[in-house]
């Protein structure tokens, strides 16, 4: 069973982050931490594992790309999804290979749409952080039997 | 007593025009700061919304048949506001889709683009708030890509379609047709409507021309559209009306852009 998703939403209103946390909250599994400044944003992603980092484009200190791109940094398997207002599209699409996004939704959003890309994206970044670990195990499988292999090696020279 | 100067009819047409520009120039800023501020709170009231009725459904289905009428009577009162809510959003966001057309498209620029995509785009959002007493019939032609601000021709249509829409009272049709004629792309937009008298016709690209209860038209539409297909677009925009019967608008956006 895989651990509650952890979602991170970012907004400068806060009238948006109560409304997607209110969906999100009730028809997700998700456990939604909201954030009315980039800045907070990123220093919950520094020290906290996350699966989805929801973020609105136009905000006062810092610029959703500019977040998602920092994300992108802390931690390049937490998917990334840019929520925009309708006049900052031709800059936000612009921008969209720069950070890998994963989804570009623009407001006002449809809820179904925005639960199905929050379950994909939370499925995908789960699988991937999966894989992982098995490539990680297998690196140490691999190391150990090498390990055994050079001890083998030694023994008989 | 002074004699009156004659007039300088020149001079005076000159500065309508410029009067007639600036006050465009004021209203397309002015409706796009609108629309920007509108936009959040409608997104959030539309999801709130959609919420409300999930969180209606789960409730009921927490409560059961055999709950107390009255929690259940409760329930009903809230879905039914909530409805209300919902269509006076959709009554909100109309308003902000007719002011997106007075708003300039400045973002997106030049590029090749299917004008039948365009028209159906177009459609699609004036088909939903007229459909009830519309039909909009189609008839696209084989058309090929034409260099064009495919959000400007957006807005340009969205013009006409309204005011063939506008035009015609209780039922009627709008009929739409995309062809080719040598180096043109043409569009026509047909509407059984109520037409125009001559002294209309005269007047329609005038800026701030309008026939309409205040509230419903500003008269910015057609001088916009003249606008964008003739200065933007090269092309032509002329119309054929006849009183009582419909009007027939037609737009001619050259094939090959001019550059080439
Ligand atoms: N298809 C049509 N049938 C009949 N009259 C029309 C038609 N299209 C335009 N008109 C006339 O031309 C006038 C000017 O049209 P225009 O689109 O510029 O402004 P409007 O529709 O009144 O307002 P707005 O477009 O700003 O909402 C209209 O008020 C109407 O009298
Ligand atoms: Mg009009």
């Amino acid at each position: 069973m895989n651990p509650q998703p952890e979602v991170v939403l970012v907004d400068d209103e806060e009238m948006v982050l109560t409304s997607v946390s209110a969906l999100l909250m009730l028809e997700t599994e998700c456990n939604v931490h909201t954030f009315l400044s980039p800045a907070e944003a990123i220093r919950h992603l520094e020290t906290h594992p996350v699966d989805l980092v929801v973020s609105d484009y136009l905000m006062p200190q810092m610029n959703g790309i500019q977040l998602l791109a920092k994300s992108k940094e802390l931690q390049p398997e937490a998917a990334r999804v840019l929520l925009t207002g309708h006049a900052d599209k031709a800059s936000a699409i612009q921008a969209i290979n720069a950070v890998g996004l994963y989804h570009y939704l623009e407001k006002p959003w449809e809820n179904a749409q925005l639960l199905m890309i929050v379950s994909s994206a939370v499925e995908r970044t789960q699988l991937l952080r999966q894989v992982q670990a098995m490539l990680s195990d297998l690196d140490n499988a691999n190391d150990s039997l090498k390990d055994i292999q050079t001890r083998l090696i030694k023994a008989f020279l | 007593m002074e004699p009156t100067p004659a007039p300088d009819l020149e001079l005076e047409h000159l500065r309508a025009q410029v009067a007639a520009m600036s006050k465009d120039a004021i209203l397309a800023q002015l409706a796009a700061g609108v629309i920007h501020e509108i936009n959040t709170p409608i997104a959030s009231i539309f999801s709130n919304i959609d919420v409300i009725e999930r969180s209606l459904d789960a409730l009921e289905a927490q409560l059961g048949p055999a709950s107390p009428p009255k929690a259940l009577g409760l329930v009903k009162v809230i879905r039914n506001l909530v409805q209300v809510d919902r269509m006076a959003c959709q009554r909100i966001a109309g308003i902000i889709r007719s002011l997106k057309l007075h708003a300039r498209g400045e973002e997106e620029g030049m590029r090749t683009a299917g004008l039948n995509g365009l028209v159906e785009d177009s459609l699609l959002l004036v088909g939903s708030e007229y459909k009830r007493r519309i039909t909009f019939v189609t008839d696209l032609g084989d058309l090929p890509p034409v260099e064009c601000n495919p959000q400007l021709i957006g807005q340009a249509l969205l013009n006409l379609l309204v005011n063939a829409a506008q035009a015609i009272e209780g039922e009627g049709r709008v009929t739409i047709r995309t062809s080719v004629d040598g180096d043109w792309a043409v569009i026509s937009i047909a509407d059984s409507g109520s037409g125009m008298t001559d002294e209309v016709k005269e007047k329609i690209f005038r800026t701030a021309f309008s026939t309409k209860a205040l509230g419903v038209g500003t008269g910015l539409g057609l001088p916009l559209t003249y606008r964008i297909i003739t200065e933007q677009h090269h092309g032509t925009i002329t119309f054929d009306s006849q009183l009582g019967r419909g009007t027939t608008f037609e737009v001619r956006i050259p094939i090959k852009s001019k550059e080439q």
